[in-house]
C-alpha cells in the first residue's frame, strides 16, 4: 500500500499540475506516479461532475435533478478513460512512444485533477452568483478544462517522447482508434449473442425432441 | 359469512341512498370522462384537477329545430346570442344565450325581391355594429345581413386582383369582422394567407402569411434531384389557416395546422404581423408529449379552431384528441382537458369552439351537438388570477394562487405568481422559495440578488472582520511553530522532519 500511497505520491499530483514536463518525466522514468491515485482521481472527477449537476445553483443549473445519476456518469467516465487508454497506448506502441500503458493511465488521471478542482469551485460560486453573473462560473470551468486539456497534451509529450505535431496526430488517431474499439466491441458482443442464440435454440430444439 | 352480510348491508346502503337522492345533472369533478394535464417546466406531463366539467350538451333535436347536419361554426353575438351555422341543412339556427331556446332558424334572406338561400354556410360571424356575415361556402360568396331584421346588406364575392389566380373559386370557410368592419376570411385552399375585405367588400389583400420553412438539408436534396424527380415532390406550402377569432383591440387569433407542433396559433396585428408569445416552453402548438405520428391517435395536435376568450386568455380545440388547450397571453400552457370518445362530455369531431360568459362551448360536427363545459373552482381561480396579472393587479392574486396550490400543488404558474407577490412585498426568502418552484430563473436571479445585497449589507462587518481575524491568527500560529521548531532543533532536533 505504501508504495501507492504514500505522501510524497499524493504530493506529486499537485506538483505534477504545476510543472507538467517535469512532473511527467519523472512520472515515466522514475516511477513518481502512482495509477491507484490515478484511478480514484478519475472517479473523483466523475463524482464531482454529477455533483456539479446536483447541486450547482439554480441559475446556473438546467438539468433535471432526477435525470442525474452518478453511476451512471462513473460508468461512462471510466469507460471512456479505459478507451481512451487502451486506445492511446495502442497507437502508440505503432507510433515509436516509449510510454507504457501504466505511464498513460497514470498521466491522463493526473490531469484531470485541474477539471476536478475548477469542477468544485464553480460550484461553490455558483451558489452566490445572480443572472448576468454565469460568467464568472464558465470562466472557472473553462479554465480548469483547459489547464486539463494542456496537461494531457504534454503528458502524452513526454510520457512517449513526442513532439507537438506528432503529440496532436496522434491524440487524433487515438479518437480513431477508440472508434474503431467501440465498433470491434460491439460486433463482437453481436457475434458472440448470436452464438449463445444458436447454441440455446438447438437447446430448445432438444427439448421439444423429446 | 356474518362479515359478509355486514358488507352486503353496506353496500345495499350506500346504492339506496346513491338512488334516494336526487340525482344531480352535473358529472362529480372526479368522473369526467377526459383526462385533465398540463406540462411542467421539464415538459413533463402532470396531471391536474379537471378546469372544466362537461355540463350538457345541446342538439338539434333538443333545441326543437331537427338534427343537426354536419355543422361546422358557432359564433356568440355581442348580446350573448349564440349562432350556429348548421351547413347540411343550409341554414343558421339562433340560440339564446342559455342555449335553451330558438330565437330564429335562417335559411333563407331577401335580396331586393327575390329570395335567395344558403349552400352550406360553413362560417357565421356577428359584427360588433350588428351584422351578420355568413361564409356562405358553395354559393361562394359571403352574406351580409342586419342581425336585427335580417335585411340584406351586401354580398362579398368574385374577389379580383392582380394577386389572385385567373380561375380562383372563392369558396369562404370561416369569416370574422373587426371592429372597423373589415372583413377576415378564411378561404378553401388559399394558402397566402387570410382574406381581407374592407369598405364594400373589396378585397385589398392577404393577411398574416406564413412563411415556408425549408431546411438546409431540403434544399440540397432539391438541388441534387432531377426535374422529372421535383415534379413529383411534395411542394412546400405554407398551411392553411383552420379557425379565426378576433379579440376586442382587433388583434386577430387565427389558428393552423403546424407540422412540427411548435406554433398553431398566431397573433396577428392589424398590419398582419404574428405578435404571439410563445412563454416558457416556445410552445403554442397543443401537445408537447406525442405518441408516434404513425397512429391514428399520435402525431402533434391539429389544432381546428381558436377562441379569444378574455383577458388574454385564449383557448385552442385539438381535433385529433380532443383537447382543448387554454394559454394566457404570454403563452403559458394554463389547463388541457377534454378527449376523444363517446361518453357525454367527450367528442368524436370537434371543429368549432366558442367562450359563452364563463362556460366553454364546442361543437361536434359528427355528434351534431354541442357540448358545454363549466368551469371548476380550480379552472376558475386560474382564470381570475391570470384575469388580474393581465390588468396589472399581481399582488391581489396572490390569495387566488395560494387556493390553486391547495388544490394542485406543483402548479408553476401560481408559484410564480406567489413569488412575485412576496418579490413586491419584499420578502425576499419567501420570493425565491415560491420562485424557485415556479422554475422562473428570471425573477428568482432578481429575488435572489435582492437577498445577497441585504444579506452583506448586514454582514459585511462582521465578515470582514472574521477574514481578518483568521489571517491574523494563521500568523501568529505559524509565529508560533517556527520558534518552537528553532528551540527543538537548537535542542538537538528531537524531531527529524
Amino acid at each position: 500500500m505504501r508504495k501507492y500511497f504514500s505522501k510524497a505520491k499524493i504530493q506529486y499530483l499537485f506538483y505534477t499540475m504545476t510543472h507538467p514536463m517535469d512532473g511527467f518525466y519523472e512520472i515515466r522514468h522514475r516511477e513518481r506516479g502512482s495509477v491507484p491515485i490515478a484511478v480514484i482521481s478519475v472517479i473523483l472527477f466523475s463524482f464531482v461532475f454529477s455533483m456539479n449537476k446536483m447541486l450547482a445553483s439554480f441559475i446556473v443549473n438546467n438539468t433535471d435533478p432526477r435525470t442525474v445519476d452518478s453511476l451512471d456518469n462513473l460508468s461512462g467516465v471510466l469507460l471512456l478513460y479505459l478507451l481512451f487508454c487502451v486506445g492511446n497506448w495502442s497507437i502508440t506502441c505503432l507510433m515509436n512512444g516509449e510510454g507504457r500503458l501504466k505511464d498513460i493511465a497514470t498521466m491522463l488521471g493526473y490531469s484531470l485533477v485541474p477539471m476536478t478542482i475548477s469542477y468544485v469551485i464553480a460550484t461553490i460560486v455558483s451558489q452566490v452568483i445572480a443572472q448576468n453573473e454565469e460568467g464568472f462560473y464558465s470562466i472557472i470551468i473553462t479554465i480548469g478544462t483547459i489547464w486539463t486539456v494542456l496537461l494531457a497534451l504534454s503528458g502524452i509529450m513526454v510520457i512517449h517522447n513526442y513532439s507537438l505535431a506528432k503529440t496532436l496526430l496522434t491524440v487524433i488517431l487515438t479518437v480513431v482508434a477508440m472508434l474503431i474499439i467501440v465498433f470491434i466491441v460491439m460486433m463482437l458482443s453481436d457475434l458472440v449473442n448470436q452464438v449463445y442464440g444458436f447454441i440455446y435454440s438447438i437447446y430448445t430444439e432438444l427439448l421439444f425432441r423429446n | 359469512m356474518k362479515k359478509m352480510n355486514l358488507w352486503r348491508k353496506i353496500v345495499i346502503a350506500t346504492l339506496s341512498a346513491c338512488i334516494m337522492i336526487p340525482s344531480v345533472s352535473v358529472a362529480a369533478e372526479s368522473t369526467v370522462p377526459y383526462d385533465s394535464y398540463n406540462y411542467d417546466y421539464w415538459e413533463d406531463i402532470v396531471f391536474t384537477p379537471a378546469p372544466y366539467i362537461p355540463e350538457r350538451s345541446v342538439s338539434g333535436t333538443i333545441l326543437g329545430v331537427g338534427t343537426f347536419v354536419n355543422p361546422q361554426d358557432l359564433c356568440v353575438s355581442p348580446e350573448g346570442n349564440v349562432y350556429i351555422a348548421d351547413t347540411g341543412n343550409n341554414r343558421i339556427v339562433e340560440v339564446d344565450n342559455s342555449l335553451g331556446n330558438v330565437i330564429r332558424v335562417i335559411d333563407s334572406f331577401d335580396n331586393n325581391g327575390t329570395t335567395e338561400k344558403f349552400s352550406s354556410p360553413y362560417g357565421v360571424c356577428v359584427s360588433e355594429n350588428g351584422q351578420l356575415y355568413i361564409a356562405d361556402s358553395e354559393n361562394h360568396r359571403v352574406v351580409v345581413l342586419e342581425e336585427s331584421d335580417l335585411s340584406f346588406i351586401k354580398f362579398i364575392e368574385n374577389p379580383t386582383s392582380d394577386v389572385l389566380e385567373d380561375n380562383f373559386v372563392f369558396t369562404p370557410l370561416k369569416v370574422t369582422v373587426d371592429y372597423a368592419d373589415r372583413v377576415y376570411c378564411i378561404a378553401k385552399g388559399m394558402f397566402e394567407g387570410i382574406m381581407v375585405f374592407e369598405g364594400e367588400g373589396q378585397f385589398t389583400g392577404f393577411f398574416g402569411t406564413i412563411q415556408v420553412n425549408i431546411t438546409a438539408w431540403e434544399k440540397l436534396w432539391r438541388r441534387l434531384s432531377t426535374k422529372a424527380q421535383r415534379a413529383k415532390q411534395l411542394l412546400f406550402i405554407p398551411t392553411e389557416f383552420t379557425g379565426i377569432d378576433i379579440d376586442s383591440d382587433g388583434f386577430v387569433y387565427a389558428s393552423n395546422i403546424d407540422s412540427t407542433g411548435v406554433q398553431a396559433v398566431r397573433r396577428l396585428n392589424p398590419k398582419g404581423e404574428d405578435v404571439i408569445k410563445k412563454g416558457e416552453n416556445a410552445n403554442v402548438g397543443g401537445d408537447l408529449v406525442i405518441a408516434n405520428a404513425s397512429s391514428n391517435y399520435g402525431g402533434i395536435s391539429t389544432i381546428v379552431d381558436v377562441v379569444y376568450r378574455d383577458k388574454g386568455i385564449y383557448s385552442l380545440l385539438d381535433s385529433k384528441r380532443g383537447r382543448i388547450f387554454t394559454y394566457d397571453h404570454e403563452g403559458n400552457l394554463l389547463y388541457i382537458f377534454g378527449g376523444l370518445g363517446v361518453q357525454a362530455g367527450t367528442f368524436t369531431t370537434p371543429v368549432a369552439i366558442e367562450a359563452l360568459d364563463d362556460k366553454i362551448v364546442v361543437l361536434d360536427a359528427n355528434r351534431r351537438e354541442m357540448l358545454v363545459f363549466r368551469e371548476t373552482q380550480y379552472g376558475n381561480l386560474i382564470n381570475e388570477a391570470v384575469g388580474l396579472r393581465y390588468d396589472g393587479d399581481e399582488t391581489l392574486a396572490v390569495d387566488m394562487w395560494k387556493q390553486v396550490l391547495m388544490l394542485d400543488e406543483n402548479n408553476e404558474l401560481a408559484n410564480v405568481g406567489i413569488g412575485k407577490a412576496y418579490l413586491t412585498s419584499g420578502d425576499n426568502v419567501n420570493a425565491m422559495k415560491y420562485l424557485k418552484l415556479g422554475m422562473s430563473r428570471q425573477y428568482y436571479s432578481v429575488a435572489y440578488r435582492r437577498y445577497r445585497n441585504e444579506f452583506l449589507k448586514k454582514y459585511l462587518g462582521f465578515i470582514l472582520t472574521g477574514v481578518v481575524a483568521v489571517i491574523v491568527a494563521i500568523v501568529l500560529v505559524r509565529k508560533h511553530i517556527k520558534k518552537k521548531k528553532g528551540i527543538y532543533e537548537e535542542e538537538g532536533g528531537a524531531f527529524d522532519v
